[in-house]
């Protein structure tokens, strides 16, 4: 009888499929993990450790400081405020608008969808002073409107209104974007099906389009309420000079103030809202999609 | 009780005529197919029945009334679409009882009927499950329970089956034709799938290039299909050019014989059913012009029996489908048929189209020595 141990041939064939399930995804992840780490993760981990890290002793003081003062708990409800009325805005123009582009055809509907889109292709800078020239003082709208006889137009430049207004147009082409690519799983079938079965067009679109666009809805809010609550750029060059939305804040009390600590400390404040909202966005996204419980 | 009426039911899309005075009427408790081509209309069609497409012109009546007027919530009609029917965030009692809640049912009865339309389409229990939890029949299925639960007058079913593997179709098709017999409801079939019409139809509307080319009883779809058109959509036809000479038809170098009171000077077809082309003996005492000589060129064998295709280049003028064009034929299965080996084959019955009007049937009979004594059909 012979014993010789045969050697397993699978292993050459093993080898490469085991590199491929159990290594390869590790590599791939690697760079956006060590990059995540070093300028999110460890400056984020600083700045809390600096905030509450103050003398060789843990204390919440410089929180403390924020709360109590008016000038700064007035820039947080401004910016809770305005992130509010940027992201309900950018929903009640921005659904009414997909639903438009999802369900029209032809030229009309392809002119709506470029000018909506347009925004993006803009830099908000250069989208700010756009605004400013356009319905600024002594701008485009205040002349025309001079020029047929109404006068007394009051600007939104340097007020709530005019923050508003550019970050509800810089923000409306991704809004459109996610909710129409939301609204185009919605297959047409599903639609009809639910026309078919004696669903009028509002019950058609709560019971039907509404639940199976959820996941863009939640996409679209969580988004908006991060970009708009730590915008910087359009509140800095729109906005009043008090109340200041957080981003403006954080820039005046860091440059102006030279308190570094205290800029980031409203820095950690803002980070850790943006962060609850963007726990929710992660849910939803690795949620199992839709009808698979 | 339901009746449908089409009656010169026409749409243009930007101009382009895509369903051209379509004219039919469905019996109660019938099941019409409408089979044709892909883009011919189909759809459409069914479409402007369900109120899913505005006619351009024409009438869509049901039971004597006409629906124009209403949307699609409110005609009695229920469709069945081809896929992504099913709504994926609700569970298959939720998509069955939806439109009946629409209507404010009671939900006791709700719950009886969703388990009854259930057991109906054979799905009993599935009540829970997600339409992703489903195989693609049970979808289909579970779309059939939610359009019969309301009781239309009308069922429409854009076809349903498509999406599914060959032998699970014919699973359904089956199911539904009883359940269609059960429940006598008035149905309207879309398919491009002529083995599924001519199974489940009472009666088939063959549809061409937006138009209704014919509408009958399958058997007389098959038998005596009444365009060009149809003969060589429905089923294998053999096709032959043929002209008229001393009251005879003439093909190529054979002759056969010709209808009585054909209008001259047209372009005529013959159209032959390879099943209708009798493989006969070499005999040489039959008349040579009768008998077509063929040559074979492939043989396939489809089961119980043979296909084959063979050159008769007799049969054309034209050179060029001379070496072309190949005859389509029937043999046992047990038939001896080589490549290059010679054939004879007599005609037993054909159609003799007359330019664009309807066919003549001619019937040789089976002993070929007596030409003169043809039964003609009209
Ligand atoms: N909304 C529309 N706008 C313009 N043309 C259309 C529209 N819907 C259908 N058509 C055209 O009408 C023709 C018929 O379409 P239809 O869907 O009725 O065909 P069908 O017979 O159902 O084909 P298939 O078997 O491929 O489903 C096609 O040429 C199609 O391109
Ligand atoms: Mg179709």
């Amino acid at each position: 009888m012979t014993t010789r141990p045969i050697a397993p041939k699978t292993t050459n064939t093993v080898w490469p499929q085991r590199l491929k399930d159990h290594v390869l995804p590790y590599l791939l992840v690697a760079p956006p993990i060590l990059l995540m780490t070093l300028l999110i993760f460890l400056p984020a981990g600083q700045a809390i450790v600096e905030t509450v890290w103050i003398d060789g002793a843990v204390t919440v003081a410089e929180y403390i400081k924020f709360f109590q003062s008016p000038i700064l708990t007035a820039n947080l409800w401004f910016t809770f405020w305005i992130t509010l009325a940027t992201v309900g805005l950018l929903f009640v123009i921005g659904l009414p608008l997909s639903l438009y582009l999802r369900f029209a055809r032809g030229r009309i509907a392809a002119a709506v969808q470029m000018l909506a889109l347009f925004p993006l292709f803009v830099p908000g800078v250069i989208l700010a002073y756009a605004l400013i020239r356009a319905i600024g003082p002594h701008g485009l709208f205040d002349t025309l409107l001079h020029q047929i006889g109404i006068d007394g137009y009051v600007s939104p430049y340097l007020k709530p209104q005019g923050i508003l207004i550019a970050l509800v147009w810089q923000e409306i082409p991704f809004t459109v974007l996610v909710l129409t690519a939301g609204l185009r799983q919605v297959e047409d079938t599903m639609i009809e099906s639910a026309r078919d079965v004696g669903a009028s067009d509002w019950q058609t679109f709560w019971r039907i389009i509404f639940p199976l666009i959820q996941r863009a809805l939640v996409i679209v809010f969580s988004l908006n309420v991060i970009g708009t609550f730590g915008a910087f750029t359009i509140p800095y060059l729109l906005g009043p000079a008090q109340p200041m939305m957080m981003g403006v804040s954080m820039q005046q009390t860091f440059n102006n103030y030279m308190d570094r600590t205290g800029a980031l400390t409203q820095a950690v404040l803002t980070f850790a809202f943006c962060a609850a909202v963007g726990v929710l966005y992660v849910r939803t996204v690795t949620r199992s999609p839709e009808g698979r419980p | 009780m339901s009746t449908l009426e089409l009656i010169g039911l026409t749409k243009r899309f930007s101009g382009r005529p895509v369903v051209n005075d379509v004219s039919l009427s469905v019996a109660d408790g019938e099941f019409v197919c409408i089979l044709g081509p892909s883009g011919c209309g189909k759809s459409t069609t069914l479409r402007m029945i369900g109120g899913f497409e505005e006619a351009t012109q024409g009438d869509v009546r049901i039971d004597g009334a006409s629906v124009l007027d209403l949307p699609p919530n409110r005609r009695p009609t229920a469709m069945v679409f081809q896929k992504y029917t099913l709504w994926p965030h609700m569970r298959v009692a939720e998509n069955i009882a939806f439109g009946l809640g629409l209507r404010g049912l009671p939900r006791t009865e709700i719950e009886r009927e969703v388990k009854q339309s259930l057991a109906l389409v054979g799905l009993s229990g599935y009540d829970r499950r997600y339409p992703a939890q489903l195989s693609g029949g049970e979808q289909q299925r579970v779309a059939l329970a939610r359009a019969l639960v309301l009781k239309p007058k009308l069922l429409l079913l854009d076809e349903p089956f498509s999406n599914l593997d060959a032998l699970l179709r014919v699973r359904l098709r089956e199911e539904l034709h009883a359940i269609q017999r059960r429940i006598q409801i008035t149905a309207v079939f879309v398919t491009h799938d002529q083995e599924e019409a001519l199974s489940l139809a009472d009666r088939i509307a063959v549809m061409n290039a937006g138009r209704l080319e014919q509408l009958d009883t399958p058997d007389q779809i098959y038998a005596r299909p009444r365009t060009l058109f149809v003969a060589d959509f429905i089923g294998q036809m053999n096709l032959l050019p043929a002209t008229l000479e001393d009251g005879r038809l003439r093909l190529g170098r054979h002759v056969l014989p010709a209808p009585e009171r054909l209008p001259g000077n047209m372009p005529l077809t013959v159209a032959v059913r390879p099943e209708d082309l009798a493989v006969v003996a070499p005999n040489r005492e039959t008349d040579p012009g009768t008998l077509w000589q063929a040559r074979i060129d492939q043989a396939i064998d489809l089961g119980h029996y043979r296909k084959i295709l063979a050159f008769a280049p007799g049969l054309f003028v034209d050179a060029q489908a001379a070496g072309t064009v190949r005859l389509k034929i029937y043999a046992p299965k047990h038939f001896n048929a080589r490549e290059g080996d010679p054939l004879w084959l007599r005609p037993d019955r054909y159609l003799v189209y007359p330019g664009g009007m309807a066919p003549i049937e001619i019937r040789q009979p089976l002993v070929a020595a007596d030409h003169s004594a043809s039964a003609i059909v009209m």
